[in-house]
């Protein structure tokens, strides 16, 4: 039996689980209102009346989770020196050549990419996303505002969406442990010093200390 | 109501529309030139359509309404123009255009919330409606109106459910100065070239039939006197659907759907030619 | 009217909505006619579509019309007589007038008496007495007659007392300038506007004139409308397809009500009222019939004594019989004043009269008095002074609720104070009943009930002939002063409580009782026949008739008011089978102008008719139908003269033609005579209530008019009216608007020597400063139809709390155009 760390407290898995199910609503409508091919969406979730009366809500709700990460990771996440050098090996990473690639500390450039993409996708995503909910209002002579405003949703969207992709595909497919930490919210000493050895230093010298008290 | 085979176009399909039926398109004319502004057109709008009358207040103005309602789908827009000394009341009908290539039919999300008729009519089904507003962004003219109690979008139907079995809108039949006619889109500019001719003859040299191109042409022309300066009258100079509608709907539409069918694809072949990152 | 019928003999517009369409040049003038008319305009859009023709339109304001006119001048309010004499002027002047026309259909060759005199300087014309300050004698005010008794002539025109040469004297005062500094139009405008409407004077073209209240709300409305009657015949526009001086009736059965003796001093058919002092028929018939003015003359009136027993005979039935002069006795009678002249029981006399206690009860039929008349403080106070007051209405009123604290306020006075019972029944409205409507084109059309009207609401003639049961009956019972005239009314119709309309339509076109002979003794009409020709009306009592001027409504083919035919002969719109119209169904009147001296149209491609050899061809001829043109018998037969009035001889109280005359409120005094600044012949109505300003302390000219949202004070309760004009306002210059420091939507009050009134401000563009006799004058307007009553903001916002109780002399219509206020922001 290895040792188990603790990566994410309930609080964190709370917030990104409910991030994670408001962005899947709101991915799933969206795509329903972007293209005919997936108006079918809107009907199984409940008809494109529904859908369109939701959205905006639980944008409210994936706004304020994006705003609760913000606030929580917002450290964990600041971009460091190591980032530039593992930046330079990404492709090493990508060919799960691991041993080319720095070390990283509680998360790795990439998701720190990822979130910073959310939190600026967010923002982006309410500003616009609140013009379009109140585009009833909008005065004839603004209308420029409304029909920018729908494309940069738009464009917001699709490149929330990209990073999206890759999230879920790195978690579920290809790092092992990835979701079932951000699900139960342990790894093991093994994942944590093959992912995130750094951190894992940090995290054992902490104990340290705290043992040594 | 017009038969499946009169369905030219659909809003949000992903099939072409079944119409197949030929129709001459139709016209309604609004000759501001001879518009005496009596709001005969706004009430018997209300009245063939059963619509609720509005509340209002006196804003220093003859115009009822600073714009149209989801209550009221005509509007008569009143305009003091002054230059050279010369003074003129400038009274024109605002209502749907009824564009051939209609921006809110583009914009709209929901399937068959707003069709176009082999006629000409853009029609919006408030059934279909999601009340999504994205017919608003695509619309040049500013026309559609949101209700916010039943939060769906409305407008002129172009009395579809009087065209339909062969009588003139009610604006039309109740316009007292024939300022207003309605026939074939032929006719129609046929009716209004001829007053423009006629007022070039009476010294208003820049008078032209409001037609734009930029929509594809639209089935409520309008005669203006000041035909090179259609701002005057409340009305865009050049429109066309927003560009910002346009590219959403054209290449932003493919080069989002083709990312992230890239994206999902790419994903694919990084899992067979990569894999997981195996711990052992 | 009463300028329209002293000028060509009838009062109604002399042509008709569908002709219009036939004008070259439409001047709207004293009239609004694309906001009060705006289904007749379209006939004024088809001239402009369809043969190019201008439309100009002379106002204080840019109103609806100015907006789709091809020229508009702005007035001052009240002017209009000096802009229509600068007219006459540039005609006359620029040899702009039909020359043969004004030869053959005038009375401009007619000699006018020696002493017909007019003092340019003070302004009075002959007769003037300064002592009593009125006109004493007005026999100057006539032609000089030979001895058979007819006009003496000048068919050269040239002779120094010749109408035509007297008016070009008379007239040459309104050169361009004294136009401009009396209207405030610039001279430059004044001419060019006077070119295109002279342009019609050559007989290949026609223009129209469009008035309104806007001509008759003056304390000079008579002569206003006479000067345009002149201009009209100046140019050859009078009696031409396309031409005419076309009065448009605000109402959709005003000019019914007219011809069918509304008017206080008119029986039914324009029969002069019976006057105290005529106590026999035969007196009263040889007062009222005129004689030839000239040998061939028509004189169609000389049949007056067929149309009055005809009606004495309608009203009494058996009772009016040769023996007792056809009931003339039981018919009532103008009393005498002690100054000699006649009661005057108009509206704004009948206020005064009520007001002075001179009256117990009054019934008001679709009228609003409190709203409508002029001073609604006068009115209300008048109706305190009541013992009984009936309404018939559709909704609550003013006038039915004149008793409401917030309206009896206006006279600082109490529900408590007031003893009137009023009484409101219910009516129904025009949509729910039968009967017919005249329009201004004189047709008289028959309209069907839409709905039934709601509740316990009764048609206006079942209340009429339910009270009228129940008077009958009281003085069956009871005797009274003279119940003969009430109990011998002949009331013969089968439904007495309601009386079919179609028996009354009978009865006012009339039949024969007996058989009817013409002069070589052939049966004309047979017993119980009913009529089609006026000259089948007997002085004998063989006839019955009830409005001579309807016979041929209901004929023996039947109710021809309820006949639709779009056939048009004519090409011209004239629709000679789509109903009937007064007269004879005449389509145009006096359309023997129509044609030249030898009967060929001025103009073939508008022909009213023509002598074909035999006889005159074309609209039902104005005229004896195969009389040559070489009989000359005058194509305004209605007059003795036979031909048209530029000079009237004794009709009117205020001189025999149009003096510029300033409203009784005036910012100037008269630039052309200060001495007597306003009509001299008005007579101002002495009661506490009856105070004028002067511009001094309300230096601003007001005027009221009427929207296209609302009718009257009626439409006030109609959601979808009130939707599209909700709230009462005032037009406002915006040069005053900024020297007063209003904002467009300010509320503002406006006051005058009567009262204020409170409303928002719109402040526009569309009425410009004006520079009067050298000094800036501003106007402002509001429309008429707030009060208390009525959905919406109401405000107690009666625009008649500041008119003026002033009225013209002769047809005492009240100046509501016209007078002077001050404005300031609330």
């Amino acid at each position: 039996m290895t040792h188990r760390l603790v990566r994410y407290d309930f609080g964190e898995r709370l917030m990104h689980t409910l991030a994670a199910l408001a962005y899947l609503y709101l991915l799933l409508t969206g795509l329903a209102f972007w293209t005919p091919a997936f108006y079918w969406i809107a009907v199984v979730l409940g008809g494109g009346y529904l859908s369109r009366v939701l959205h905006p809500w639980i944008g409210l709700l994936f706004a304020a989770t994006v705003l609760w990460m913000f606030v929580v990771w917002r450290r964990d996440m600041r971009v460091t020196p190591e980032d530039r050098t593992w930046r330079r090996a990404i492709r090493h990473y990508i060919r799960n050549e691991d041993d080319k690639v720095p070390p990283a500390w509680r998360f790795n450039f990439g998701q720190k990419q990822l979130f910073w993409l959310m939190v600026f996708g967010a923002a982006a995503l309410l500003l616009t996303g609140i013009v379009m909910w109140l585009v009833a209002s909008i005065p004839g002579e603004l209308s420029a505002v409304g029909q920018i405003a729908t494309l940069l949703h738009a464009v917001a969207a699709l490149a929330t969406i990209a990073g999206f992709i890759i999230h879920v595909y790195m978690g579920v497919a290809v790092v092992p442990g990835g979701l079932d930490a951000v699900i139960h919210g342990e790894v093991t000493e093994e994942w944590a010093r093959r992912h995130h050895p750094l951190w894992l230093a940090q995290v054992k010298s902490e104990n340290d200390a705290r043992s040594r008290e | 109501m017009p038969a499946t085979l009169e369905l030219l176009r659909i809003s949000a399909t992903t099939a072409p529309a079944p119409g197949v039926r030929t129709m001459p398109t139709i016209t309604k004319l609004v000759d501001t030139t001879t518009c005496i502004g009596c709001k005969a057109c706004e009430v018997a709008c209300q009245e063939w359509n059963d619509l609720p009358p509005e509340t209002t207040v006196q804003m220093g103005t003859y115009q009822t309404l600073p714009d149209m309602t989801a209550n009221f789908w005509n509007l008569i827009r009143f305009r003091e123009h002054e230059e050279n000394g010369a003074l003129s009341w400038l009274m024109r009908k605002d209502q749907c255009m009824h564009c051939a290539d209609p921006g809110c039919l583009a914009a709209c999300p929901a399937p068959g919330a707003i069709v176009q008729y082999t006629n000409g009519i853009v029609d919006f089904q408030q059934d279909q409606c999601i009340g999504c507003g994205y017919c608003m962004t695509g619309c040049p003219f500013d026309v559609p109106k949101f209700h916010v109690k039943t939060q769906r979008v409305y407008k002129c139907t172009m009395c579809v459910d009087r065209v339909s079995v062969g009588l003139q809108p009610a604006c039309v039949k109740a316009c007292p100065t024939s300022c207003l006619q309605f026939g074939t889109k032929d006719a129609m500019l046929e009716v209004a070239n001829k007053r423009v001719e006629q007022l070039h003859a009476n010294g208003f040299a820049q008078a032209a039939v409001y037609d734009p191109p930029g929509v594809g042409g639209t089935s409520v022309i309008t005669v203006l006197a000041h035909g090179d300066r259609p701002e005057l009258y409340g009305l865009p100079r050049d429109p066309t659907i927003p560009m910002a509608v346009r590219l959403w709907k054209g290449p932003l539409k493919w080069l989002g759907n083709l990312a992230m069918v890239g994206g999902i694809l790419g994903v694919l072949v990084h899992y067979v030619r990569v894999g997981r990152k195996d711990h052992d | 009217m009463a300028s329209l019928a002293a000028t060509f003999g009838r009062g109604a517009m002399t042509n008709g909505w569908t002709d219009i369409r036939n004008a070259d040049v439409i001047v709207a003038m004293g009239g609004n006619p694309a906001e009060n008319h705006p289904v007749g305009f379209r006939f004024v859009m088809e001239a402009k579509r369809n043969r190019n023709a201008k439309l100009v339109c002379v106002d204080p304001r840019f109103n609806r019309t100015a907006a789709v006119a091809d020229r508009f001048v702005q007035i001052r309010a009240g002017t209009d007589i000096a802009f229509l004499s600068g007219l006459i002027h540039h005609a006359l002047s620029h040899n702009r007038y039909h020359d043969e026309y004004v030869r053959l259909f005038t009375n401009a060759p007619f000699l006018v008496s020696e002493q017909y005199a007019f003092d340019e300087k003070s302004g009075v014309f002959a007769g003037w007495d300064a002592e009593r300050h009125a006109y004493t004698d007005k026999s100057s005010w006539n032609y000089e007659l030979d001895d058979r008794g007819f006009a003496k002539v000048d068919p050269t025109l040239e002779h120094p007392r010749s109408v035509f040469q007297v008016m070009k004297r008379f007239y040459a005062r309104y050169t361009p300038e004294m136009v401009s500094t009396i209207c405030g139009c610039s001279p430059d405008d004044f001419v060019k506007t006077a070119e295109i409407i002279t342009s019609t004077y050559t007989p290949d073209r026609a223009g129209t004139m469009m008035y309104a209240l806007g001509w008759t709300h003056h304390s000079h409305s008579v002569q206003l409308i006479h000067a345009a009657g002149m201009l009209q015949l100046l140019l050859g526009n009078i009696g031409r397809p396309g031409g005419g001086l076309n009065a448009l009736r605000g109402h959709a059965n005003i000019q019914g009500g007219t011809d069918c003796g509304m008017a206080y001093h008119n029986l039914p058919g324009y029969i002069p009222v019976p006057k105290a002092d005529h106590d026999t028929l035969g007196a009263f018939l040889k007062a009222v019939t005129p004689k030839a003015l000239r040998p061939n003359s028509t004189n169609f009136w000389s049949h007056t004594d067929g149309f009055m027993v005809s009606q004495l005979k309608a009203y009494y039935g058996a009772a009016a019989t040769p023996k007792n002069d056809f009931a003339y006795d039981f018919h009532p009678k103008l009393a005498q004043t002690t100054e000699g002249g006649y009661e005057n029981w108009s509206w704004a006399y009948i206020f005064d009269h009520m007001y002075r206690g001179d009256m117990e009860g009054f019934f008001s039929f679709g009228m609003n008095p409190v709203s409508n008349g002029p001073h609604s403080r006068k009115a209300i106070a008048a109706l305190s002074k009541l013992k009984w007051l009936v309404v018939a209405e559709n909704f609550e009123q003013e006038t039915s609720a004149f008793w409401r604290p917030d309206i009896l306020a206006l006279v600082d006075s109490k529900p408590e104070d007031v003893q009137t019972e009023v009484f409101l029944l219910p009516a129904a409205n025009f949509a729910e009943k039968d009967g017919t409507f005249v329009n201004s084109a004189r047709w008289i059309q028959w309209k069907w009930k839409a709905v039934d009207p709601p509740g316990d609401a009764k048609p206006d003639h079942e209340i009429i002939g339910r009270v009228f049961l129940k008077v009958r009956d009281l003085y069956e019972r009871e005797g009274g002063t003279f119940p003969d005239p009430i109990r011998h009314l002949n009331w013969w119709y089968t439904n007495a409580a309601r009386p079919s309309l179609d028996e009354v339509c009978k009865e006012i076109n009339g039949w024969a009782l007996t058989d009817v002979r013409d002069a070589a003794g052939n049966i004309a009409v047979r017993a119980g026949e009913q009529l089609s020709r006026f000259l089948d009306t007997r002085a004998d009592g063989t006839t019955l008739s009830g409005n001579w001027l309807y016979i041929g409504m209901y004929t023996s083919a039947g109710n021809l008011t309820q006949r639709r035919s779009y056939a048009d002969p004519s090409g011209l719109g004239r629709y000679p089978e789509w109903t009937v119209s007064w007269p004879a169904n005449r389509r145009i009147l006096y359309n023997r102008c129509s044609a030249d001296a030898q009967g060929r149209p001025w103009d073939p491609t508008r022909v009213g008719i023509a002598w074909n050899g035999q006889r005159w061809v074309g609209d039902m001829p104005d005229y004896t139908v195969d009389s040559p043109p070489d009989a000359n018998l005058g194509p305004f037969i209605m007059l003795p003269e036979g031909v048209a009035r530029l000079f009237v001889p004794g009709q009117f109280v205020d001189g025999p033609w149009s003096e510029h005359y300033e409203p009784v409120e005036s910012p100037v005094a008269n630039p052309l005579h200060p001495e007597h600044s306003s009509n001299p012949a008005v007579r101002p109505f002495g009661t506490q209530f009856d105070i004028l300003g002067t511009a001094d302390q309300f230096p601003i000219v007001c005027t009221t008019y009427r929207l296209t949202e609302h009718f009257h004070y009626w439409t006030k309760n109609n959601p979808y009216s009130v939707q599209l004009q909700p709230e009462f306002f005032v037009e406002i210059p915006e040069e005053l608007a900024r020297d007063k420091g209003i904002a467009n939507r300010d509320l503002v009050r406006v006051t005058s020597a009567r009262g204020s009134i409170e409303g928002r401000a719109m402040v526009t563009r569309r009425i410009k400063p004006m520079q009067i006799a050298g000094r800036t004058t501003y106007q402002i307007g509001f429309p008429i139809h707030w009060g208390f009553l009525g959905r919406g903001q109401q405000r107690g916002s009666l625009a008649n709390l500041v008119t003026p109780t002033v009225v013209d002399p002769n047809s005492f219509a009240p100046e509501y155009k016209g007078f002077l206020v001050k404005l300031e922001k609330v």
